[in-house]
């Protein structure tokens, strides 16, 4: 007897430790049904409550204000939102995987027009929502078939982020210091000439100035968690000036390019990799860390995004920067130096899931309405997760507090134009940045040929472009 | 108790059975199925015949040979890396039987970097070539062949303390009567081995070669976390490539699949050649 029994539990134990990860381990939405959506056409004024909002978030590090926000919707409104926030780099993986599940994301993220195309027919037509209505800069929806495909969330800005105060100091305080105003680097040739003159002169400048500078430039990285900001952001200059040649769309680019403005790429990599204390030929051994040479005073230039505000302000990652040290700059290209602002664009797109009920679609845009107009949203937007909202909500206390973002308007003041995100346009991105990246790292670290860098930009766009693009 | 096994033999027998079916069998036919259509989502999909097929081999009209290199490359990993962790492993497991003082010690000490997951315990090893190549001006991804050698030394490290846990127990199942009949006969140290050990070993060396086998062709976290496929893609061994196929490439996921496909059935051949060749080996008590 006690036999069975001791074999009867064995029997259920393996049964279950076997199919427990075969369960839906979600809570039990509303009834949804895939895609048999009934004859909607007539009641299409919906009452928020019916349907269910599944939010595949892009930005792990908004997740909390995410959840957060969710879990107010749901207390205020009793519609049930459920937010999901994939690993970092893990977004296409875990979308894909989602999609195809009954219970799909009703928004999603959507990085450019490449990806319209993979997830046509996902594309919920955007044109009539008030998300649209309330987007300032009607160029930052995708379109994509006639449709407005994806809106965006937020918008970004990228360029060199320099420390102020110790440029000023420098100033001050150096004797050969070869600017007399920070306004003085208003092209390609002032800074390098200043940043080789700090470079050069590091000793003698922390002994006059009381810096501890090794550099002037922050380490140019190569390796996959640093080399983005080459391959896709300062690519994405030559990028914008060549379409701009061209007089094709600006984000969705075109089929070939030629490389015209790779010497004006050549010659800031060749500044950013001659003017920092990091070996040359270990760039790629992912030992650097660029963020935190700037973040501890080691370095006076930095070229990357305004999402790193809240990296170099948080109190945690105790760096000595202030908000105050901080600005940014556009990265001087020698082309149009007058002219250049800072490079505004974004990868943050909302899709919404055409595929989901028509419930789930019109509780999903009512819960992204309230979230640019209600008061938690936008605070939870502007104040937690730090964006700037491209929104005509936003203003007053839901003004961005970025001091890199507020920069984009100094600049525009000024009259200078803002770079496009050309490098959106980019096709089967992870492949061509890995096919450009790998002769830089040749050049850079074993005296490769600049030809073979040229080669894989202009060859492998054309190549990559006839991929994605035959059927 | 023929009669018993035969009556409960579904109760046992059925809840593996439909959980082998729902998480491996069903997914792996439904793979198949795939590796011919289009595909975005996995519920999403457009039959294209054997165009993922050619497209591995052929794109744009031209021959590709990233697929073809992360084949012989991948290859070439798992022989040096069998052989490598094979011979380490029983040398090792000989020299822990014999014995000597602290052997309990050192079969931790070499069974512990087992322990450690293959993407940290590959980072922690990027760190240790990368501080040591600085000095000579290189990093782990300088050529394929540096990178060679760290994927080679990091899963040689990590694995062979295991093989030598699974050669000990196999040294152990020998009876001592063989070996002290030998040595009454004669035998010197390297006829024992030859001939007594070695053979009556066969089915652990049979098992053993099997799991580094595989382990080499499957080879995935290492090889993601310590090279990434650099230099190019001049690094990544076959699990990569299809990793990076199926989510980098846009719009690819189905030509992902073929080369999934393609690797199943080269891996299952090799693997029971394999097992077949060292089996037959084996002393039939």
């Amino acid at each position: 007897m006690k036999k069975k029994l001791v074999s009867a539990v064995l029997v259920s134990a393996m049964a279950a430790t076997m199919l427990a990860g075969c369960g839906d381990t979600k809570a039990p939405a509303s009834t949804q049904t895939g895609g048999t959506t009934d004859a909607q056409e007539t009641t299409s004024t919906v009452e928020a409550g019916t349907g269910s909002v599944y939010m595949l978030n892009f930005k792990p590090e908004t997740d909390d204000a995410w959840q957060a926000l969710a879990k107010t919707y749901t207390e205020q409104t009793g519609v049930e939102v459920n937010v999901l926030t994939a690993a970092d780099g893990q977004y296409k993986t875990t979308l894909q995987s989602e999609l195809a599940k009954s219970e799909a994301p009703t928004i999603y993220n959507i990085g450019s027009t490449a990806d319209c195309a993979e997830y046509a027919d996902y594309i919920y037509d955007l044109s009539g929502s008030a998300l649209y209505d309330h987007l300032t800069d009607k160029s930052l929806a995708l379109e994509y078939d006639g449709k407005v495909a994806a809106i965006a969330n937020c918008y970004e800005c990228y360029g060199i982020i320099y420390n102020k105060t110790i440029l000023q100091n420098y100033i001050d305080n150096y004797e050969g210091a070869v600017i007399s105003s920070v306004d003085d680097i208003n092209s390609f040739d002032t800074l390098k000439a200043v940043a080789e003159d700090i470079n050069a002169n590091v000793d003698a400048i922390n002994e006059a100035c009381g810096t501890e500078l090794t550099e002037a430039f922050a380490s140019a990285g190569l390796d996959s968690g640093s080399n983005w900001r080459f391959s896709g952001h300062l690519a994405g200059i030559a990028l914008y000036y060549e379409f701009k040649d061209a007089g094709c769309d600006l984000i969705a680019g075109q089929g070939t390019v030629t490389g015209a403005y790779l010497d004006n790429f050549k010659n800031v990599w060749d500044l950013y990799v001659s003017t920092s204390a990091a070996n040359p030929a270990t760039l790629d051994s992912g030992t650097y860390n660029a963020e935190q040479e700037l973040g501890l005073g080691e370095a006076v230039f930095y070229q990357n995004g305004d999402w790193e505000y809240s990296a170099f302000t948080n109190p945690d990652n105790g760096y000595i920067v202030e908000a105050s040290d901080l600005s940014m700059m556009p990265i001087y290209f020698g082309v149009d130096d007058e002219k250049q602002g800072l490079a505004v664009g974004t990868e943050n797109h909302w899709a919404v899931n055409a595929q989901a009920s028509q419930e789930d679609i019109d509780a999903t845009l009512a819960f992204l309405e309230w979230v640019i107009t209600s008061d938690e949203g936008r605070d939870a937007i502007t104040n937690q997760m730090g964006l700037t909202a491209p929104f005509d909500t936003f203003t007053g206390d839901y003004a961005s507090k970025n001091a890199f973002a507020a920069m984009v308007n100094t600049y525009g003041a000024a009259g200078k134009t803002s770079v496009a995100w050309s490098f959106n346009a980019t096709p089967a991105v992870d492949d061509w940045r890995a096919d450009f990246i790998a002769p830089l790292t040749e050049y850079t670290e074993r005296g490769g040929s600049w030809d073979d860098v040229k080669t894989a930009f202009v060859d492998q766009w054309a190549y990559y472009w006839d991929l994605q693009n035959a059927q | 108790m023929e009669k018993g096994i035969r009556k409960y033999f579904v109760i046992f027998a059925l809840p593996t059975m439909i959980a082998f079916t729902i998480g491996f069998i069903a997914p792996f036919i439904y793979g198949i199925f795939l590796s011919f259509c289009k595909f975005t989502t996995v519920t999403d999909w457009k039959w294209v015949g054997f165009e993922n097929y050619t497209k591995i081999f052929f794109i744009n009209g031209n021959l590709d040979t990233s697929f073809i290199h992360s084949i012989w490359y991948t290859a070439l990993f798992t022989v040096v890396s069998v052989l490598i962790i094979n011979v380490v492993a029983f040398a090792i497991a000989m020299a822990l039987t014999k014995g000597i003082k602290g052997t309990n010690l050192f079969r931790t000490v070499f069974f512990l970097p087992n322990l450690i997951g293959g993407i940290v315990l590959s980072y922690i090893w990027l760190m240790i070539f990368n501080a040591i190549l600085q000095r000579f001006d290189m990093t782990i991804v300088t050529s394929q062949w540096t990178a060679f050698w760290g994927l080679i030394a990091v899963v040689c490290w990590q694995q062979i303390g295991y093989m030598m846990i699974i050669y000990i127990a196999g040294i152990q199942n020998i009876p001592g009567e063989l070996i002290e009949a030998a040595k009454i006969d004669g035998a010197n140290a390297w006829q024992l081995l030859r001939n007594v050990t070695l053979p009556m070993l066969m089915p652990t060396i049979t098992i053993c070669s099997f799991l580094t086998l595989t382990n080499g062709f499957k080879l995935f976290d290492q090889n993601l976390a310590l090279t990434g496929g650099n230099p190019g893609k001049l690094s990544q061994l076959l699990a990569l490539n299809i990793y990076d196929t199926m989510y980098g490439t846009t719009g690819w996921q189905g030509v992902g699949q073929a080369k999934a496909v393609i690797f199943f059935i080269l891996v299952a051949l090799i693997s029971v050649t394999q097992n077949k060749l060292t089996t037959s080996k084996e002393v039939k008590g």
